[in-house]
């Protein structure tokens, strides 16, 4: 997502200002020596064999290794690592699509990840019913979706298409829908994916606009996912360092910054 | 054990059955969407299968008179109702998580629910072939009686059956290709070891009629047929629920396996 830094100093000012004024604030994402391996067997037919016998030799990938960390209500944390850090892979088990191997996973509140933006939805109902269904699978109810309706359909700004099927939509319409819906629930943790393009540059510009918005309230918690610091800096204020799964570096984001400027 | 009942329950009820019954309704639009036919199809294969068939039998073999007072092709219909619902989903139940793979690798969903859809979409089929068959029935003459209200039960234990056959070959599904093929090609072994083409209690090795009767498809289309034809009540084959009684219990024990065993692992291979 194309970010302008600018725009997020101020932001970042005012939830650093709120933060040192409260104290203990809740726990909402904990990781305890969470580590999650990929068996790697040589065939499909050897990892058939595997579901029923210990014996069949496989390779252990470890994605995540014995990872602990804390993330309390209204952080913005920063994760940053290079291609293979287990960056995606952490993300996946923080949304509940992957699970780890050993470890503990605590998350609470609503999650709102703008990754797989295209994700999900159903391709015979309208893009109206898709509305509904995703949100419903995000936790809400009726009435609460029936409120959102008509912001999320003018922020995805795709017209008369909403009432069509899906599938006749272009990826760029999905996405957009998409990225209306994760970013109009009012998330408790959002969840922003660096690497993430959506449409054209009038529609970024709203999209960071939003995220902006979002960021505004101080009860929300956010995790970015990015391989360059730049970007971190901008409204992340801690930030932990990945490499081969294993965290090298927490703590301020300056400092880990500099810290992962000098691992490359 | 109890663990896994109760997840895959909270994970219905979380879901909520107006959303399951959404994703079954787009389930069964997608089946026959772009084909010119369109809704025909869902009869147009069960006609055919049921003319192939005749023809070969009745008139090749020459063999099937009348059973029961009624003409062959009314038995042959009974029994094979419930066979177009089955032979959708004993392949259909084995790719079924693999289809939906994109509801399991790039969002957080329940998965166990999604035999639970296909099921209910294949049964609204079912309804419609059931009101046509009803219908045929009448035609011939055959006037409504009090057999019929067996058929809601047949119907339950055919879904609940094939629910958990699906849950179950839809995770091991997921894993293998290998598992998804040997299904495929056991498919027709199933329809010929059953009691459809052929009436099991004639057979005479009682072994090999236990073995029959332990297919599943044998109890629900004899069942479908003791309704519509024999007119029997289902306490009248005492080994013949015993028998799918065994069967059922170790598909259901096979689903809660294998979703127990597979569920966190799926995500990562699919």
């Amino acid at each position: 997502m194309a970010i302008n830094t600018k725009d997020f100093a101020e932001i970042r000012k005012v939830r650093e200002e709120n933060r040192a004024q409260e104290g203990e604030r809740k726990l909402v994402v904990s990781f305890t020596n969470v580590t999650k391996e990929y068996k790697l067997y040589k065939t499909a037919k050897a990892r058939f064999k595997g579901l029923f016998s210990k014996k069949v030799p496989f390779k252990v990938n470890r994605a995540v290794d014995n990872l602990s960390f804390e993330v309390r209500q209204g952080d913005a944390l920063a994760l940053l690592g290079h291609n293979g850090a287990g960056k995606s892979t952490i993300l996946k088990m923080v949304t509940g699509v992957t699970f780890p191997t050993s470890g503990e996973i605590y998350v609470d509140g609503t999650i709102s990840a703008l990754l797989e933006l295209s994700a999900g939805f159903d391709g015979e109902s309208s893009g109206r019913d898709n509305i509904y269904f995703k949100c419903g699978l995000l936790g809400m109810e009726k009435e609460e979706i029936a409120a959102l309706e008509q912001e999320i359909i003018d922020f995805a700004d795709i017209g008369e298409y909403i009432d069509q099927p899906m599938r006749s939509y272009s990826s760029g319409m999905k996405a957009r829908l998409g990225f209306a819906i994760s970013v109009n629930v009012k998330p408790d943790i959002l969840i922003v994916d660096e690497a993430l393009s959506v449409g054209d540059k009038k529609f970024r510009k709203k999209c960071t606009a939003k995220v902006k918005e979002i960021m505004a309230n101080k009860d929300v918690t956010l995790l970015f996912v990015t391989h360059a610091s730049e970007t971190a800096k901008a409204f992340c204020e801690r930030a932990i360092v990945l490499e081969k799964g294993r965290k090298l570096f927490e703590g301020d984001i300056d400092e880990a910054i500099e810290f992962y400027e000098g691992t490359q | 054990m109890i663990e896994t009942v109760k997840q895959i329950y909270e994970e219905h009820r979380s879901l909520g059955w107006v959303r399951i019954y959404r994703l079954a309704k787009s389930d069964l639009i997608r089946l026959y969407r772009g084909a010119a036919l369109g809704w025909a199809w869902a009869l147009v294969k069960p006609i055919m299968t049921l003319f192939v068939f005749y023809f070969g039998i009745r008139i090749g073999l020459r063999h099937g008179g009348e059973v029961n007072g009624m003409p062959y092709f009314l038995w042959q219909l009974a029994g094979f109702l419930p066979w177009f619902y089955m032979r959708r989903l004993i392949p259909g139940g084995a790719g079924c998580i693999r289809k939906y793979n994109h509801l399991v690798t790039k969002m957080k969903f329940p998965v166990s629910t999604i035999p639970t859809f296909l099921n209910i979409s294949e049964l609204m089929v079912h309804l419609a072939l059931l009101a046509l068959t009803l219908i045929t029935f009448a035609c011939f003459g055959c006037k409504p009686d009090l057999y019929l209200l067996q058929i809601p039960l047949y119907m339950f234990l055919m879904v609940i059956s094939f629910t958990s056959w699906s849950l179950f070959a839809g995770m091991l599904g997921a894993m293998s290709k290998d598992f998804l093929n040997l299904i495929k090609s056991l498919s027709t072994a199933i329809f010929w070891m059953s009691g459809i083409i052929y009436d099991v209690n004639e057979i005479h090795n009682k072994y090999l009629r236990f073995v029959l009767k332990l297919n599943p498809v044998t109890f629900i289309s004899s069942g479908y047929r003791d309704v519509f034809i024999y007119k029997k009540w289902i306490i009248e084959d005492k080994v013949g629920i015993i028998c799918y009684l065994i069967t059922l219990v170790a598909t259901i024990l096979g689903a809660i396996w294998a979703y127990k065993r597979l569920r966190k692992e799926i995500p990562d291979v699919l």
